[in-house]
């Protein structure tokens, strides 16, 4: 008996404690920065705090989330923010995906210089949203930028990011795709070749087609990274901010939720009038934020478990 | 001994996570020594103001061999941000801050304090009242752009004009076309320059705010008194939808639609004087400060009100804001080199210098702008007024469209094509803040 209880790493003992003690500057950090300023914001958002050392904070109970809510037609606005956000997570989620997944199978054959359209596509993911913006503020320039000569060839015009609120957030869903398509299209990649090759020699003696193929084994057999994409295109897209303050700046009905919590956190809602810091303000639309993260998150997790089940039982 | 090792291993971490901290006092404690001090100055994005700090630092360094100016330039848009975080975070010494404006009026119900008055209430900014160089500036321009209770807690380097438009005079007299003095005039004018397939009017609207600032002449000329225009816009005698603001809009849309060139969403504000200097533009409607940028141009212009009104005598005024200041973090461990920085600045050679080179109207007494732009707006300076931006304060609840001074941009970007059925949404939007 004592042999065996040797053959253990933590025996018992204070030895028992080894672990707990291991673990426990990880759990210290996650809960000093991951649940620390989440609890923080929530607290937050029940003060008139400005963000300013200094300043005194009041408990003002649920006004923020009243004014954001229900008062005047800034409830309005902001309303239109939040189903702003999902057209745009609808979107950005629905045609990432689709593209990510359609070049992964492209670029999952044995194709020539498949290495370098990988690259290629992946290469927008390691840029910065600043350069990302810049790029793309140059290629839709009103004034002699590719998309513009584009347009003149069909007696065109557009002013794009500065035209109308609807032209502008279409252009931001096709860059937030374009920056984003390579990181979908990799885990699909990484997801086929865990693909067994002999599933298809065998399906394909048994007479199956193409899409027999991609339907009875790549789709199934891709659960996982189908599962994984689809949640991470979801919860980012529902987040994304930074390309809205980079292309468009402050523009009435391109705000999604995230923007407009940054604005108001820093005092940026009124172009060239430099507003109040208004962070317990920011904190109640970031806690709206969250919950509508949390309540699409929970439901894309269990579809993500359900489709789990029926796949991989 | 179990329980014993476990607070050990834990006090060691603590010990470890708190010596990474910082106490925000930064490296240096004293800026009174010859030790070597990093002075941390902000200023915001304007070329010609950013090439002249850079000399200047470097004459400021020269003659005070222990200082080094780090000088951090942010975007304008960005400034009250960059400020909020870094004097909360005691991360800076000296702070590029515009004039102090935007005061909550006794008649402004339930709104929110300006930035500037929640830095100074937050005890961020130093009081400099007792500072010998404050007395180098004009006392209006201490009272109105630098105090606050009775202390001045910023020196303000200068007023500019948002109203104006630089006019290509050359282009205009190779056309055959006058100056023009009223609204009619201008509309001709633009119609004349668009005909011989020449643009009317461009400007850098790339960050948006530059082209409803483009239209505050037309503001200003309908509107002389925009402090009443506020007052009006919140107590109700003044609505976005009675027939003198309906018709302020439906010049905002011919400003927006007819008058301005295709394209200013893409072109930047820095280079917008670039655009200008083609020469084959009529009009640059924009702030005094790009002056500098056309002091070498290849035609004669000039700076003139934005003639706004039909009737030529109300479009004399010029109007605008206190621009770019400095005031002292309060909580600086430099406290005596940023004096010496600003005291060194504030020398009326140096002021003066630093006037002409950006195209402030100088805020000193002494200082003269011996530049063009200087001599082409000299003969409006005694009718300067502060601009209806200065004066505005949103009220809570409002909706988007409340603020219609910035339509402009809303005409021109094509989210509005009908200015009445904007006056009326604009007064709905601003109604119900009001009414919340």
């Amino acid at each position: 008996m004592q042999l065996v209880r040797k053959n253990y790493l933590f025996g018992g003992g204070w030895r028992k404690a080894t672990p707990l003690l291991m673990l426990a500057p990880g759990v210290f950090l996650y809960l000093l920065i991951a649940i620390g300023p989440s609890l923080a914001t929530t607290a937050y958002s029940f003060t008139d705090a400005s963000g300013l050392r200094g300043l005194p904070v009041n408990w003002v109970g649920f006004k923020n989330y009243h004014e954001f809510l229900f008062r005047g037609l800034a409830s309005r606005d902001n309303l239109a923010a939040l189903q702003r956000t999902l057209t745009f997570s609808f979107f950005v989620t629905t045609i990432q995906f689709g593209l990510g997944l359609m070049f992964a199978l492209i670029l999952n054959r044995h194709l020539r210089g498949r290495s370098f359209f990988r690259i290629l596509f992946f290469l927008p993911v390691i840029l910065g949203v600043a350069i990302q913006g810049l790029i793309w503020k140059l290629f839709l320039h009103p004034r002699g930028g590719p998309m513009a000569e584009v347009f003149s060839w069909f007696g065109s015009s557009s002013e794009f990011l500065g035209g109308q609120a609807t032209v502008a957030f279409s252009w931001v869903i096709v860059v937030q795709i374009w920056a984003n398509v390579g990181i979908t299209m990799v885990i699909f990649l990484a997801g086929m070749q865990t693909i067994s090759p002999e599933l298809y020699e065998a399906a394909r003696i048994d007479g199956a087609g193409g899409w027999q193929l991609f339907r009875h084994i790549t789709w199934p057999q891709l659960t996982p990274a189908i599962n994984t994409n689809f949640l991470l295109n979801i919860i980012g897209s529902l987040q994304a901010w930074q390309l809205f303050l980079v292309l468009t700046g402050y523009k009435p009905g391109t705000q999604v939720l995230g923007y407009l919590v940054f604005a108001e956190g820093f005092g940026q809602t009124s172009g060239a009038v430099t507003t109040s810091f208004r962070q317990g303000y920011a904190a109640a639309a970031s806690i709206v934020l969250f919950i509508l993260v949390l309540v699409i998150g929970m439901s894309a997790a269990w579809l993500v478990k359900r489709r789990e089940r029926k796949y991989l039982a | 001994m179990r329980r014993l090792s476990l607070i050990a291993l834990l006090l060691a971490f603590g010990l470890v996570v708190g010596a990474c901290g910082d106490d925000g006092a930064g490296t240096e404690t004293t800026g009174t020594s010859a030790e070597p001090i990093t002075l941390r100055v902000l200023v915001h994005q304007n070329p010609p103001m950013v090439e002249f700090m850079e000399n200047f630092n470097k004459e400021f360094q020269a003659a005070n061999s222990n200082i080094k100016v780090d000088m951090s330039v942010v975007n304008a848009a960005d400034l009250a941000t960059v400020t909020q975080t870094r004097l909360t975070a005691n991360d800076i010494d000296v702070v590029d801050i515009f004039g102090f404006s935007n005061a909550v009026q006794s008649y402004m119900a339930d709104a929110e304090p300006p930035a500037w008055q929640q830095l100074i209430q937050a005890g961020l900014l130093m009081d400099i009242t007792d500072a010998a160089f404050v007395g180098n500036y004009d006392e209006a321009t201490i009272t109105d752009a630098g105090s606050f209770d009775g202390k001045v807690y910023s020196v303000n380097l200068g007023r500019v004009s948002y109203s104006g438009m630089f006019v290509n005079k050359d282009l205009l007299a190779e056309q055959g076309i006058g100056i023009p003095t009223t609204w009619g005039e201008l509309v001709a004018a633009c119609d004349a320059l668009t005909g011989a397939g020449l643009s009317c009017m461009t400007l850098g609207g790339a960050d948006g705010w530059p082209v409803f600032v483009g239209a505050y002449g037309l503001l200003g000329a309908m509107y002389p008194d925009q402090e009443a225009l506020v007052e009006g816009l919140w107590t109700g005698s003044i609505t976005w939808d009675d027939a003198k603001s309906t018709e302020m809009l439906r010049r905002f849309q011919v400003f927006a639609t007819d008058m301005l060139e295709a394209g200013v969403t893409g072109l930047g504000h820095d280079a917008a004087p670039a655009r200008f200097l083609a020469g084959d533009v009529g009009f640059m409607p924009t702030g005094s400060w790009q002056g500098p940028s056309l002091e070498d141009a290849p035609f004669d212009w000039t700076y003139l009100p934005f003639p706004g009104s039909d009737n030529a005598a109300e479009n004399q005024y010029l109007f605008g804001k206190y621009d770019q200041g400095w005031a002292i973090a309060a909580n600086t461990p430099n406290k005596d080199a940023a004096i010496a920085y600003l005291a060194a600045f504030s020398e009326p050679a140096n002021y003066e210098a630093f006037a002409n080179a950006v195209g402030f109207i100088p805020t000193q007494p002494t200082a003269e702008l011996n530049t063009k732009l200087g001599a082409e707006v000299a003969p409006y300076l005694e009718n300067f007024r502060v601009g209806y931006e200065q004066y505005f304060v949103a009220p809570k609840g409002i909706g988007q469209w409340a603020n219609a001074s910035q339509a402009a941009l809303w005409f021109y970007s094509g989210d509005w094509t009908d200015f009445a059925a904007l006056a009326k949404q604009a007064q709905i939007d601003l109604q119900a803040g009001l009414d919340s």
